[in-house]
């Protein structure tokens, strides 16, 4: 005899946002790297950065830590205030990351949300194997449109010349996420990659 | 927040475990073992054992924002094989779960193997039948088991922290099936945890997010108790844990009883015994900075020169100690994830 059970999950309550309106022109918009502290996310995010000026005439306007004072980073919680305060002052874009663990993809998404929210584009630099992750977290942070670049795995452990060429071959994906035309793909379009 | 009234009902064929654990594999939910059908009147018997409106929210779990209500704990209770009683207990912890400072949102996402222990205490204990004896981190109690279990689907369906996306765990653990345990009251020669930590409450409950147990064993052949401590200390001194680069971590340290009483018979109190392992827990700083580029460290640490033998945590009051388990010479050490606190809660429906 057919039955009725409950399913398991009840309703959820995203914060829902819409991403910053994309500058239709990049040259001469200031860029500001927040790094949180994970093996090679500076180094990464700035060659990032510097290729993107070379290509956009962006200006990279400094890297900051995203701990109290940019004194330190600690990727498993948000970006202190008085750090996301600067960098709301400063930027026009923002780079941030890297998301390239669990936790620290989780506080990368949640940060680049914030910031979006005060109409900064923010790209969150992930990795193949963290994509999911963060794809997952931007749904459920209320902006599933996020602008996530995706680099090779992993950062840490690999050596700056290759990190170098990973940055470059992201160019243009990079290029892409600030821009009003390419946009990024919406996780409708992402699919076919498992998330739930 | 407005009520929530929509909650999926589920057509199945029948009351089987089979087709219920079908359909719910199918849709992805589930811990992999089998579940008790949630029906209405199964659900229903759940909420009577506690007030308030069954779809009033109470607290939102990260990373999904899932909106708590006591409908949705009583369901997940009811997967879980919960008997009616212990669901206030799950509701509690739940409510303790989504307490700020235990940071859920990247408790749930790490790639750290991190487990959310259950602790409970006071009068629940005896009166819904927990073990807090012999075996009482292991099997063979409904209670401890299936309280562990139920918390552990409301983080998998409500939190959303699903492996791969919503959980990155690199590994995972065999505690994140199930984690809960009861404190010995009547074997604690200090009272309470929960009421040591100012909640005087008939019934309580603790959460702390970190590793599995690990064992200390110390056979008191010597008979002195710091070799007990020395033991735990040994334990609790280790690179690869989080506490190490995470000063804020917090250690919960379950004695066995006869260490217990021990260290109570030579005077200790539980302040002692967190003061003697915080000066003994050490390293020298020079080995830590080796070892992790950023150390998310308080302030007095940074500056101390590399000869300094720095400690596991903090503060001493970051050591956390109650008493669990039957005869025996064993006692453990439960690490922090170390970007999370824990929360104690009195039991409330």
């Amino acid at each position: 005899m057919t039955i009725q059970i409950y399913g398991p999950e009840g309703a959820i309550a995203p914060d829902s946002a819409e991403l910053a309106a994309t500058p239709m022109e990049l040259s001469g918009l200031r860029l500001v790297v927040l790094d949180n502290g994970k093996p090679n996310a500076a180094l990464v995010m700035e060659r990032l950065a510097t290729y993107l000026g070379h290509r956009a005439g962006t200006e990279l306007a400094f890297v900051a830590k995203k701990g109290p004072g940019s004194r330190s980073a600690n990727a498993a919680i948000p970006c202190a205030p008085d750090v996301f305060d600067r960098v709301v002052a400063a930027a026009d874009l923002v780079l941030t990351g890297t998301a390239d663990c669990g936790s620290c993809t989780a506080y990368s998404v949640y940060d680049a949300v914030q910031l979006e929210r005060t109409g900064l584009p923010c790209v969150v630099v992930t990795t193949t194997m963290f994509e999911a992750v963060a794809r997952t977290m931007a749904r459920d942070f209320g902006m599933p449109n996020l602008r996530i670049l995706v680099l090779p795995h992993p950062l840490g452990g690999t050596a700056p010349d290759r990190l170098d060429a990973w940055a470059q071959a992201a160019l243009d994906d990079l290029e892409a996420l600030f821009s009003p035309v390419e946009g990024p793909r919406s996780i409708e379009d992402r699919a076919a990659d498992g998330l739930r | 927040m407005e009520p929530v009234v929509a909650h999926e009902l589920l057509n199945v064929e029948d009351d089987s475990p089979e087709s219920v654990f079908a359909l719910y594999e199918a849709r992805g939910w589930g811990d992999g073992l089998p579940l008790v059908p949630p029906t209405p009147s199964r659900v229903d018997a759940m909420l009577a054992h506690a007030n308030g409106d069954p779809d009033e929210p109470l607290v939102i779990l990260q990373p999904r924002a899932g909106v708590v209500t006591r409908r949705v704990v009583a369901i997940n209770c009811v997967l879980a094989g919960c008997a009616p009683e212990v669901f206030p207990v799950v509701l509690s912890a739940i409510r303790a779960l989504a307490e700020p400072e235990v940071n859920l949102r990247g408790v749930n996402a790490t790639t750290h193997p991190v487990a959310t222990m259950v602790v409970v205490h006071g009068e629940a204990v005896t009166r819904c039948g927990f073990n807090a004896g012999a075996g009482a981190f292991g099997p063979g109690n409904r209670a401890n088991a299936t309280v562990g279990r139920a918390v552990r689907l409301i983080l998998l369906h409500v939190a959303g922290a699903y492996p791969g996306t919503g959980d990155a765990s690199t590994q995972g653990q065999p505690a994140k099936y199930s984690f809960c345990v009861a404190e010995n009251l009547s074997a604690s020669p200090w009272g309470s945890y929960a009421v040591s930590r100012g909640v005087d409450a008939a019934s309580a409950v603790t959460v702390h997010c970190g590793e599995g147990p690990h064992n200390v064993h110390d056979m008191e052949a010597l008979g002195d108790p710091k070799l007990i401590l020395g033991k735990l200390a040994s334990a609790m001194t280790s690179l690869g844990m989080n506490n190490a680069p995470i000063s804020q971590g917090q250690y919960f340290v379950a004695l066995g009883p006869e260490h217990a009483q021990s260290l109570a018979d030579a005077g200790l109190t539980r302040e002692d015994i967190a003061s003697y392992l915080y000066e003994h827990a050490r390293m020298p700083a020079r080995v830590f900075r080796r070892h992790f580029e950023e150390l998310a460290w308080d302030g007095w640490m940074k500056i101390c020169d590399d000869d300094v033998s720095l400690p596991m945590t903090g503060h001493p009051d970051n050591i956390r100690t109650f008493v669990v388990g039957g005869p025996g010479k064993h006692s453990c050490v439960v690490p922090s994830w170390g970007m999370t606190r824990s929360a104690t809660l009195p039991i409330t429906g």
